[in-house]
């Protein structure tokens, strides 16, 4: 018996050490990395980023901040950080060490000051900094003094409408010194200004969603009245809560609903147009989570509240919802999907604003009022790697990249599907055909397998001729045999 | 005339949509086993529809594969509509029996198996572009199998053509009851399935305390 007991204690001490080990291995991140497989179903997967350190407002020396809502790295890598409770604006270097503070502003000789600001932007051309001042219900151009150069109140104007409030809580500028403003009660896009004030429109509203409640006020409002028309309920698309510019001039938008499936990402060309759509083949656009996440008995749907275009084209979108950052390659892959909700490093408790700067993630907690700074891993350079020479076209270099990267998680899809490219570009159709056949790519597999029957018939033609006029010979020599046997038979039945 | 063996028939009645069945009833060559090969082929048609298609088209969750469905499209479904169809028989004075009914139902089935089965073969030929021809195959044979489940019905039961059609359309109403019925008779049956364990659970934790 004390045998047994000694073997059950042997065991259960081996399975600890295990399972200590395991979970060891994992726990670098706070949270369990995960992707999605070729299923769209959840998977554990590597993380492309991790948590490096948090700053708060004492590390920087500006004492805490408070609830600040936005942060933005400019093109003189500075960071900004909309301090929204402390009405301020921190200027430091991507060290966190602090270059200055502006909180005081003079226009036209009268002093002035911020009422929650909730946005900021460095116009990378003219250097003036913009501050949605949410509560003063302005947006500021400054220069780093806090000399403003100009004011964008709200718009005197019907279209846009006198019963409306204007605060503004996001800004960004283009390179025509367009100032676009993201105001929450309006649902009808950003609001445009040029660089003179004038108002401008809006620009780049979401769809509606196609609800079966939308299409029957569509279809009640073909034989209603002018008068009941009026009385039923007005379907609105939901405005976007935050955008980011990028180097071309593109405006990428999100939109934070848990609700609506439509345009929570839209990357919009001058025209306001989602050019999102004309990306090529086997590309589903699906943001954030793919289903929900169950606290309990609580399903919560992701909610998108900023996005931010790396350097390399890359969107990185943060969301509020479970405190978890999705970044995606500029054709919209999913790369990598980190953070959590929580109190430990590298999860958040109410994610506000996220910020890139080369290999680097900024991302600013209003609640725990600290900057969390993430860095690529060494998975993640070669995952940004092989995504960036395969999206410059360089399919064949890409190649050993991906391969590197199906090393490190053998259940990374986009590998698949650029290795299976790589194999396509170099005429190995019959491989990029199991490439492709195991990233589910039903596009991309059909074009092998076109290019695939091509060579077939090509390096087999004569044997198929050769078949096909086998088969007629033998089918007209039996055909003649059967006849001479039967009518030998018959000729023998009637004798 | 008409000296054909039951395998032969299959094919007589196939190929000769509106007297092939009324032949058949005269010569009596229906054949049961013939029968249940044709419905063993409907199931396995099933499972190679959604499992053996070709990639560039469509493929199945590959994760789980679970026989129940296919059984169900199959055999359940086949087995539903001959017992459906015999009891609206029996109130429109059709002259069918139940083996009958089984006989020239599934040999009216094969025009739809055989035209998804080349469809399924084609799919590892040809490319997305080209998907006309395979869906003509599968077309054709629905449409087929179709023409060739009214002359069935309508010659198994000696009925008009409209009588038929009307039978038809009852037979689909008295499929979707059964069905129902069977739900409800398998969720009963869970209910005190579930009711009779609970009772054990509580039982065996009382006495073993």
């Amino acid at each position: 018996m004390p045998s047994l007991k000694k073997l059950i204690s042997y065991l259960s001490a081996a399975v600890m050490t295990v399972t200590v080990c395991a979970t060891s291995v994992s726990a670098s991140e706070a949270y369990n990395p995960y992707s999605y497989d070729r299923w769209g179903d959840p998977i554990s997967s590597q993380v492309g980023y991790t948590a490096d350190y948090f700053v708060s407002g004492d590390d920087i020396g500006c004492g805490a901040l408070n609830e600040p809502a936005d942060l933005f790295v400019s093109h003189d890598n500075l960071m900004y950080i909309a301090d929204r409770g402390n009405n301020r604006i921190v200027v430091t270097d991507l060290d966190f060490k602090l270059v200055r503070i502006i909180d005081k502003f003079t226009y036209n000789g009268e002093e002035t000051t911020l009422k929650k600001p909730t946005g900021v932007y460095v116009d990378p051309y003219t250097d003036f900094i913009y501050i949605a001042d949410n509560e003063n219900e302005r947006v500021i151009k400054c220069d780093v003094n806090g000399n403003i150069d100009r004011l964008f109140g709200k718009p005197d104007s019907e279209l846009y409408g006198t019963e409306l409030t204007y605060n503004p809580s996001k800004v960004i500028v283009d390179k025509a010194e367009n100032v676009y403003v993201v105001v929450k009660s309006v649902t009808k896009g950003a609001v445009m200004f040029d660089k003179d004030g004038k108002f401008l429109g809006f620009y780049g509203a979401n769809r509606v969603e196609q609800t079966a409640e939308v299409l029957s006020n569509a279809f009640w409002n073909l034989i209603s009245t002018e008068e009941q028309r009026a009385r039923t309920a007005k379907s609105t698309p939901i405005g976007f809560t935050n955008f980011d510019i990028d180097d071309k001039g593109f405006i990428y938008t999100v939109t934070e609903s848990t609700e609506t499936t439509t345009d929570l990402v839209k990357k919009l060309n001058p025209e306001g147009n989602n050019i999102l759509d004309s990306l090529g083949i086997d590309n589903e656009f699906q943001f954030g989570d793919k289903s929900p996440t169950y606290y309990s008995i609580y399903a919560k749907n992701s909610s998108l509240t900023d996005i931010d275009i790396g350097p390399n084209g890359e969107l990185n979108i943060l969301d509020f919802q479970h405190g978890r950052i999705f970044q995606y390659d500029k054709e919209a892959w999913l790369l990598f999907i980190m953070g959590g909700s929580g109190e430990q490093l590298g999860t958040f408790r109410s994610a506000a604003a996220i910020e890139s700067y080369d290999n680097h993630l900024y991302v600013l907690d209003s609640r725990k009022n600290s900057i969390t700074v993430f860095t690529r891993t060494a998975f993640g350079e070669i995952v940004t790697e092989a995504s960036n020479l395969y999206n410059d076209g360089k399919y064949d270099e890409s190649y050993e990249p991906w391969q590197a990267v199906l090393k490190y998680d053998g259940n990374y899809r986009r590998a698949y599907v650029g290795i299976g490219n790589a194999l396509f570009n170099r005429g190995e159709y019959k491989e990029a055909m199991k490439y492709f056949k195991i990233s589910i790519s039903r596009g991309r597999y059909n074009k092998a397998f076109e290019g695939y029957r091509d060579q077939w018939l090509k390096q087999n033609f004569t044997l198929i001729v050769i078949v096909i006029v086998v088969l007629i010979v033998a089918y007209a020599v039996t055909k003649k045999i059967l006849k001479k046997r039967k009518q030998n038979s018959s000729g023998k039945g009637g004798a | 005339m008409l000296d054909l063996t039951e395998g032969q028939f299959v094919k007589h009645v196939i190929m000769h949509p509106f007297e092939g069945f009324e032949d058949l009833r005269w010569k009596k060559k229906g054949s049961m086993k013939i029968a249940w090969v044709i419905v063993f082929l409907l199931f396995f048609q099933q499972i190679a529809y959604s499992r053996l298609y070709g990639f560039q088209y469509y493929s199945d969750y590959d994760k789980i594969f679970n026989i129940v469905p296919y059984i169900f499209r199959s055999f359940i479904l086949f087995l539903v509509w001959v017992v459906a169809n015999w009891a609206m028989c029996t109130l429109f004075a059709g002259e069918g029996t139940m083996k009958k009914i089984f006989i020239y139902s599934a040999y009216a089935l094969v025009p739809y198996i055989a035209g998804y089965l080349i469809g399924t073969l084609l799919s590892h030929v040809l490319i997305k572009d080209e998907y006309i021809f395979i869906q003509l195959f599968e077309i054709l044979g629905l449409c087929w199998s179709f023409v060739l489940v009214i002359s069935a019905m309508k010659a198994v039961h000696q009925f008009t053509f409209g009588k038929t059609i009307a039978l038809i359309l009852l037979t689909i109403l008295a499929m979707i009851a059964i069905l129902f019925l069977l739900v409800l008779v398998l969720t009963l049956f869970q209910q005190v399935l579930i009711f009779v364990l609970s009772i054990y659970t509580e039982l065996s934790y009382r006495f073993r305390v």
